[in-house]
């Protein structure tokens, strides 16, 4: 009797693996060469090369999109964490704290749970609707972020209507509402959707009035050039000239993402979870995801018409120069990068080591290293915030969007949900007029100011 | 047009109905004209079950909802979804044992539904319990009447919408229970309360973490109450709904916080004094309105009287036996007696009929959220869907105790 060995049988489980690898990449290199000695990959190359350079603006534009796609999802997750944590805090709980540091990956293993749930379609639904309503939910929501600008020249599509592309895309969300309240066979969901259907149609039409006043104002409709309109101090934002209409636009915005005090399409004391009952797995985790792009959203468009966007709420007073050109040092750029941590460190950790004389010297040297990489750390972020507008602009998007972002959470926990009859009036009767006076108001005022 | 919905005694129903009405069928073909009504259906009208698996039916109660749009025009509570035969479970137990059995009844203020049956098996016996125990009765009862309030807020809110509220309601309860476990041993089902006087005197736990909280409870009930009491949705949504005026909660026989925020200060402390509640000073507070808003307020000024009774009750805790001398098995003489005191819900009655043998030979309880939430019926038509809720949440109705 005889046993036969395969010569794979005696490696180990890594090197079953590694074996084959290293075949195919020598093959690889052995193509790769030979693909260069006959001189084809260095044309195919420089045949790509000069596609892509032909059509720049569709290369920027997918570069974009994909980065902006790609941006949605970290989005989402912080703001999930946010709300849990957050909420958390004001129920004077703890919130998630189990996974990660401080929960931090809580919303993470939420949505790898979401994916790896099964994915059901109720008898009687409508399959391909059913199918298709998530879909169209989350990409109106994706989409309507590629005209907002993050920091100045960061933004997917300088659209010259890009308020009206912003409303226009934003709006079909709501068909993905509808579509999956009709499609669940469900009475719950049915009435969660004809409530959606009726409060963003609603909403819709206070949300842009209000919005009127300040592309009148701004004199351009590119959501870039209304940014650009509000450049200087704090004082040229138009919140500050535009106040009745930064109010009606915040409630509207509200009502538009289905945060509470209006989220009446998934009252969970109502009707269960509206139009979303339903849906379980990854298909809900698509109406999940949008929500939050969503909240992040309508807080980025809130920033952007009427906090300034990406620009700072005082300018910096004295103009800064860095006379350090790095290029012009040569060798001695070598010696110092060398040197300087060298330095650094013994410097910071003379007092630290003539304080705590129990420690030995490199003890104190290592700790005097640490706190010099973050000195080094902290100057470079300096310099490029200094030297790189675009990054500057970001970190003043973001933060001024988070605000926004809290009070929408902030609101979640404290308030309790206002009836559809209320909804629909305060619609109609107050903030539609409201938008109304202020696009009366404003108008005259122009005409007074500059006739 | 109009579409009888036949019932599932009917074989071809389910080879013919239509999937669309298929859920609003009835378990059983109409047995009064009112539900042959009820289920027919008029043009653009559909049928909801709300319950007995609903996020916000307090329990497993199941509301039947005829609504055109998202106006209710009719409804059907069903019932017995948790019916666990408790009352019939009572007569084949001894007097001690059925007692164990009531706990269950009214989960949220269990001490209540043991202090009821054994006042009545008290009268059987003419037993007198010594006046230590009628007091520690006094004390653990108002305390839970207070959690079961703080809860209540923050239910209605939860119902509302609002998330928090439920959260501090349910902090001030745990507070209460955790005292009342060092007291009683349990959290949830106490089993306290004993034919004779009750189990174990106040330690010394019980009274530290009492003090503690009594140092601060009103100032946090206060606080925690601002998040509702002037919120302008919450009084938009509450005030002027579901209007009980005196003639409707007397017509209804309400009880409890209930028939107080209509006006009528019925409440079984004052109206039939029992244990040591005469000696007490503490006011019935009463609104006119009769809408949801003044339910909810009462509960709020509820609690305020009972941390009023509850401070008494400690400055004047006599000492003495906590337990009178009561047999192992007890057999009272032949008889019949009633006790009914004041649960958070209203009138909390025991009905008790002894035919001389050691186990009761009628065992009934009166509930009163099985009276209160009658008024369900004639409340709910006119309003919105999200308003049943609303006034659901403020007749307080516990759904252990309506179906037993």
């Amino acid at each position: 009797m005889s046993v036969v060995v395969r010569p794979s049988g005696r490696l180990s489980p890594t090197g079953r693996v590694m074996v084959p690898a290293l075949g195919v990449l020598v093959l690889l290199v052995v193509v790769l060469l030979a693909g260069i000695g006959t001189g084809i990959i260095p044309a195919i190359v420089i045949w790509i090369g000069g596609v892509l350079l032909a059509n720049i603006a569709i290369v920027r534009f997918v570069v974009a999109a994909t980065a902006v796609l790609l941006f949605t999802i970290p989005t989402a997750f912080v703001i999930i964490f946010m709300e849990l944590k957050v909420i958390a805090f004001m129920n004077l709980r703890i919130g998630p704290n189990r996974v990660g540091p401080w929960g931090t990956l809580a919303s993470v293993v939420h949505g790898l749970k979401v994916l790896s749930k099964e994915d059901f379609t109720p008898t009687g639904a409508d399959v391909s609707v059913f199918t298709l309503a998530p879909v169209v939910t989350f990409v109106a929501s994706v989409m309507a972020f590629m005209v907002l600008p993050f920091g100045p020249g960061l933004f997917g599509a300088d659209l010259n209507v890009g308020m009206l592309y912003f409303f226009a895309v934003g709006g079909l969300g709501v068909v993905g509402l509808l579509m999956a309240g009709w499609s669940s066979f469900n009475k719950y969901s049915l009435l969660g959707g004809l409530r959606s259907a009726a409060q963003m149609v609603s909403y819709e039409i206070p949300l842009t009035l209000s919005v009127v006043g300040v592309i009148m104002l701004a004199g351009t409709m590119s959501l870039n050039g209304i940014v650009q309109a509000q450049s200087g101090s704090f004082l040229d934002w138009f919140v500050v000239r535009q106040p009745l209409a930064f109010l009606v636009f915040f409630i509207a915005a509200t009502a538009e993402a289905n945060r509470t005090p209006f989220d009446l399409t998934e009252a969970d004391s109502e009707i269960v979870a509206g139009f979303a009952t339903e849906y379980s797995g990854m298909r809900f985790g698509f109406f999940f995801f949008a929500e939050y792009v969503n909240v992040f959203l309508l807080s980025g468009l809130a920033v952007v018409l009427f906090f300034g966007g990406w620009t700072a709420p005082v300018p910096w007073p004295w103009p800064v120069h860095i006379l350090v050109a790095p290029g012009e040092l040569g060798l001695g750029l070598l010696a110092i990068v060398i040197l300087a941590p060298l330095v650094g460190s013994t410097l910071l950790a003379l007092p630290l080591w003539m304080l705590r004389s129990s420690w030995p010297f490199w003890r104190a040297w290592i700790l005097g290293l640490v706190l010099f990489t973050l000195l080094a750390i902290g100057a470079i972020g300096i310099y490029l915030l200094i030297n790189l507008d675009a990054l500057l602009g970001i970190v003043w998007f973001f933060a001024k969007s988070y605000v926004f972002v809290f009070t929408f959470v902030w609101m979640r926990a404290t308030l309790p949900r206002i009836r559809i009859d209320q909804l629909m009036g305060l619609a109609w009767k107050w903030l539609l007029p409201a938008s109304l006076v202020n696009l009366f108001l404003t108008a005259l005022a122009i005409l007074v100011v500059h006739p | 047009m109009t579409t009888q919905i036949p019932s599932l005694d009917d074989p071809r129903v389910l080879v013919q109905t239509p999937a669309t009405i298929y859920d609003a069928i009835p378990p059983y073909a109409p047995r009064t004209e009112r539900e042959a009504e009820f289920y027919t259906l008029r043009d653009g009208e559909m049928l909801v079950n709300m319950g007995p698996q609903h996020p916000s039916t307090h329990g497993v109660l199941r509301l039947v909802l005829k609504i055109e749009g998202e106006r209710v025009s009719d409804l059907d509570p069903v019932l017995g979804y948790l019916h666990r035969g408790i009352e019939k479970l009572g007569e084949n137990a001894d007097y001690h044992h059925a007692i164990c059995y009531t706990d269950p009844l009214e989960y949220i203020s269990s001490l209540f539904n043991e202090l009821a049956p054994v006042m009545a098996f008290e009268q059987l016996l003419d037993l007198r319990v010594p006046r230590r125990a009628e007091y520690i009765r006094v004390l653990s009862c108002e305390l839970l009447r207070i959690a079961s309030h703080a809860l209540f807020m923050g239910w209605m809110a939860l119902d509302l919408g609002g998330l928090t509220p439920i959260l501090y309601g349910f902090i001030e309860r745990d507070e209460i229970v955790e005292m009342l476990a060092a007291l009683t041993g349990q959290r949830m089902l106490f089993n306290y309360m004993r034919i004779g006087g009750v189990n174990g005197d106040l330690n010394h736990e019980f009274l530290s973490r009492l003090g503690d909280w009594m140092s601060r409870a009103l100032r946090e009930i206060e606080a925690n109450t601002t998040l509702l009491n002037e919120n302008e949705i919450f009084v938009k949504r509450t005030r002027g709904l579901g209007v009980i005026d005196r003639r409707m909660a007397l017509g209804l026989g309400l009880t409890g916080p209930n028939v107080r925020a209509s006006g009528i200060p019925y409440d079984v402390r004052r109206a039939h004094p029992y244990g040591v509640y005469p000696e007490l000073e503490f006011d019935i507070p009463t609104r006119d309105e009769g809408d949801s808003y003044a339910r909810y307020m009462l509960r709020v000024d509820e609690i305020k009287q009972s941390i009023r009774i509850i401070d008494q009750v400690l400055h004047r805790m006599p000492d003495g036996p906590v337990m009178a001398k009561v047999p192992r098995r007890i057999t009272p003489r032949p008889g019949r007696a009633w006790a009914a005191i004041e649960s958070p819900r209203g009138q909390y009655g025991c009905y008790a009929i002894s035919d001389g043998t050691d186990q009761p030979y009628r065992f009934r309880i009166h509930d009163p959220s099985f009276v209160n939430l009658q008024a369900v019926v004639p409340l709910m038509p006119g309003n919105l869907l999200a308003d049943t809720m609303a006034v659901m949440a403020s007749l307080d109705p516990v759904m252990g105790g309506i179906d037993k």
